[in-house]
């Protein structure tokens, strides 16, 4: 009998409060409706679903219609800058790479890379004054030989691991603490994306410029005569200048 | 041969040295300069262990005088491809738009027809985020992807300036040491997509990298309305 006093003490609280909402309501019209672009209704000023009116326009509202075609691509950083070439009078391979699928890129533009590959170790050929046939890309640390590695790079895309660490190449871990730095041997992480701190011109380079060690051409003194063994060609020199953040959108505010 | 090889070689540098800039600005004769040149393009955890993967794409560059930068071009259509079973043909695609100050993003949907030809996904709205400016303006999604569009400074670092005086024979010595190097982007901007995406919504891949890691084979390309 309590109990049922109390439910109806409670029904009637509760009416009191829906009569004083309608109140309300006809006094105000638009406050609810002004509130709500987001909860899953079209109310207030509305033209769709949470868009249109007060809220962001509704997607289906915005013309989207028409064609489009291909005019650019990119994978990994400096594919077509480093290896694409165009000769006078010849149609644009730089063109054509923007302009072809990835599954057909590898059989389209590894031969012109492989020499392309080869006419940069030419210049430095020319530059020492050794003859051309001598001076040659080595396999690298990946034990990739010139064919092996530019059908890789041809196939432009970007590897993108979801559940490892990303690193494009990371040249100083050695995760497996064997000593060998730059040397891929079975447990290290590399390859799994592109970060903005990574330096991907060094890897590169390393990649096409250091041996099997990753220090063939890097300027050293190894026979600590007091000058450069080598022309330095595995580093650009610089590191990353821009102002990057761990938390979105991770790229700086312009300058 | 191998001399004709070389001196054609050397021609054929100089001649390309003048125009290159890495990653990907001003990559080639049609798109270079334009509104839709692809500067660069980045892919990552954005912290350790995290569920989610960013994509960076940034379009044009003020690194030189005279190209486009500042706004993005309601004519050209930005889209990420994803391919996730490494036959190098995409599985997902995301796409993104500009309309009257906001970038309006499609996707991740499994494309009807892939290839060099697109249209915009209408049938898979992803949602929009107004364009923005100094400040960056980020939208989230109901299914959890965050999303933003603006000016931002462009994280590539490159001495280009070298890099061509050393394929085009004018370096003996090579690339310069850390303390005489410069950063040709340092202090220049980029036209900015940045999309962080739930792994859940591209799904496990089974195709994998030169040292059999199982990875995403992604690519961007921008696409000019006809």
């Amino acid at each position: 009998m309590i109990l049922n006093n109390i439910k109806y003490l409670f029904l009637s609280i509760m009416g009191l409060a829906v009569m004083a909402s309608c109140n309300n309501d006809d006094d105000m019209m638009e406050p609810i409706a002004m509130a709500t672009c987001n909860d899953g209704i079209m109310n207030g000023s509305e033209t769709g679903i949470d868009c249109g009116g007060s809220c962001e326009p509704c997607m289906t509202a915005v013309d989207f219609s028409g064609n489009y075609t291909q005019v650019d691509h990119m994978g990994r950083p400096g594919i077509n800058t480093v290896f694409g070439y165009d000769m006078e009078g010849q149609p644009s391979v730089k063109d054509a790479h923007n302009r072809t699928i990835p599954s057909e890129m590898a059989t389209t533009f590894q031969a012109g890379y492989e020499a392309r590959l080869e006419q940069y170790y030419d210049v430095y050929a020319d530059l020492l004054g050794i003859d051309p046939a001598a001076l040659n890309y080595e396999n690298n640390i990946l034990g990739q030989d010139a064919a092996t590695l530019t059908t890789y790079l041809a196939a432009d895309v970007l590897e993108i691991s979801p559940s490892l660490p990303t690193t494009y190449f990371d040249p100083g871990t050695d995760f497996d603490n064997d000593g060998r730095i730059l040397v891929p041997d079975g447990d290290e992480v590399a390859l799994t994306g592109r970060r903005l701190t990574d330096d991907v011109i060094d890897v590169s380079l390393i990649l096409l410029f250091g041996g099997a060690e990753g220090d063939r051409f890097d300027g050293s003194d190894k026979n600590m005569d007091g000058s450069p063994d080598t022309p330095r060609l595995t580093s650009d020199g610089v590191a990353l200048t821009a102002t990057v953040s761990s938390s979105f959108p991770y790229v700086g505010n312009p300058e | 041969m191998k001399k004709t090889k070389l001196l054609f070689g050397l021609g054929l540098l100089m001649v390309a040295g003048a125009i290159l800039v890495a990653a990907d600005h001003i990559d080639a004769p049609s798109s270079m300069g334009t509104s839709a040149d692809i500067a660069d393009f980045y892919g990552f955890e954005p912290s350790e262990g995290s569920d989610n993967t960013v994509f960076v794409v940034d379009l044009q560059s003020n690194v030189l005088p005279d190209l486009a930068y500042g706004s993005f071009d309601e004519m050209v259509l930005t889209e990420i491809n994803i391919d996730t079973d490494g036959d190098l043909v995409e599985d997902f695609v995301i796409q993104a738009i500009p309309r009257d100050g906001r970038m309006y993003f499609f996707g991740p949907v499994t494309p009807i027809k892939t290839g060099l030809d697109s249209e915009v996904l209408v049938d898979s709205p992803l949602g929009s985020v107004e364009i923005s400016g100094t400040t960056a303006i980020k939208a989230t999604t109901a299914n959890g992807v965050t999303l933003f569009a603006g000016p931002r400074q462009d994280s590539f670092f490159f001495d280009f300036f070298q890099f061509n005086a050393v394929i085009g024979g004018m370096a003996p010595g090579g690339f310069k040491t850390a303390d005489e190097a410069v950063d040709t982007f340092e202090g220049k901007n980029t036209m900015s997509i940045v999309i962080e995406v739930p792994n859940t919504l591209l799904g496990t891949p089974t195709g994998t990298n030169a040292l059999q890691l199982p990875v995403y084979k992604a690519w961007v390309t921008t696409n000019k309305k006809q």
